[in-house]
């Protein structure tokens, strides 16, 4: 039964961590948010963005110079089974920033503006965590 | 043989837990463990693609005073993604290193949405003591949905059954995640607490 206790010491730690790190990036995040426009109503080829707004606007708040692809992913269903989209991703020198988008199954994934965005490779990405890409919207910021 | 009965019906009530989340990402591995009142388990499996996880489980037994560690190896056979929702379908086993005649092998299921899941599984048990078989449904709810790195709740129940004593037992679980950690609390009346740890690297 002491391996309940560690449990429980780890996973504490492992919550207070986290939300002092993620405190810090929303104030960060927010001081930039308020002098961006609202990217998320931009229209790519005729359709607007299906995004949370709010997400989105604060992703792209620190971002310039870069262009968003917004990939729809099916089966996305929990956080945890999407980490390995992060991390996957995060391993791409090309990949400047990621976020995940559960609400709408989307995955952000933001690079410079003159990389060339191939969606066969973002589908292998997507698929070497399980889940499947049906669709990319490209978002120049 | 009654005491042996007796030892394995607990083993069997706080062994389930362990199955959530068999593989990771492509290169992934993932690090649980696992305790309650009849053992501590750590277990420790790398995934070389979505398809399969292979690991290592090292088990200390506390009603037998006993260590022993499983090679363990588990295959996903049948996936389904849609937009909003997801259905898995795994095989594995698993062979003692010390005693190949300490083995297992199973199937289990789960379909799951933001809001609800549902799993399933079924796995048979080989010991030179005795052989054995068990089931489990589990069913959950998330009271509330999170976005990506909240903190996840999911309130869930869970019943089983084994070869043994022929008796569903059901019991609440409590399962919570953030980020890279996941942990999971049952409590039974015969078991007492059990929990569950996961860190997915």
């Amino acid at each position: 039964m002491k391996l309940i206790g560690i449990i429980l010491f780890l996973f504490s730690s492992w919550i207070v961590a986290s939300d002092h790190s993620h405190d810090h990036m929303d104030h960060s995040d927010m001081m930039h948010h308020s002098h961006e426009g609202h990217a998320h109503e931009e229209l790519v080829d005729g359709e607007k963005l299906e995004v949370n707004p709010e997400r989105f606007d604060k992703f792209v708040a620190t971002l310039s110079n870069a262009q968003v692809a917004v990939v729809s992913v099916k089966g996305m269903v929990c956080d945890f089974c999407a980490r390995g989209i992060e991390k996957t991703f995060q391993k791409d020198k090309n990949v400047k920033k990621i976020d995940v988008d559960l609400s709408q199954g989307k995955v952000l994934v933001a690079f410079d503006k003159g990389f060339d965005i191939n969606f066969e490779d973002i589908k292998k990405k997507i698929l070497a965590n399980g889940q499947n890409a049906t669709g990319m919207q490209v978002v120049s910021i | 043989m009654g005491i042996y009965r007796y030892i394995l019906f607990f083993f069997i009530i706080a062994s389930n837990n362990i199955e959530a989340r068999p593989i990771s990402y492509s290169g992934g591995s993932t690090l649980m463990m696992f305790s309650d009142n009849v053992k501590d388990s750590i277990y420790y499996h790398f995934s070389p693609t979505y398809k399969y996880s292979i690991g290592i489980e090292s088990v200390k037994d506390n009603y037998l005073n006993n260590d022993y560690s499983l090679l363990r190896a588990t295959y996903l056979i049948n996936r389904k993604n849609t937009q909003y929702s997801q259905r898995n379908l795994y095989i594995n086993a698993g062979l003692s290193i010390n005693d190949t005649s300490n083995n297992f092998y199973g199937i289990h299921g789960d379909w799951e949405t933001r809001r609800w899941f549902v799993g399933f599984g079924f796995k048979k048990l080989n010991n030179k003591i005795i052989d054995y078989d068990q089931k489990h449904l589990q069913l959950g709810v998330a009271p509330y949905l999170g976005e990506y790195g909240d903190l996840h709740t999911w309130l869930m129940i869970k019943t089983k059954k084994n070869s043994l004593n022929d008796d569903w037992y059901t019991y609440p679980v409590l399962k919570f995640f953030k980020g890279n950690v996941l942990i999971e609390f049952g409590y039974n009346d015969e078991t007492e607490w059990d929990a569950h740890f996961m860190y997915r690297f």
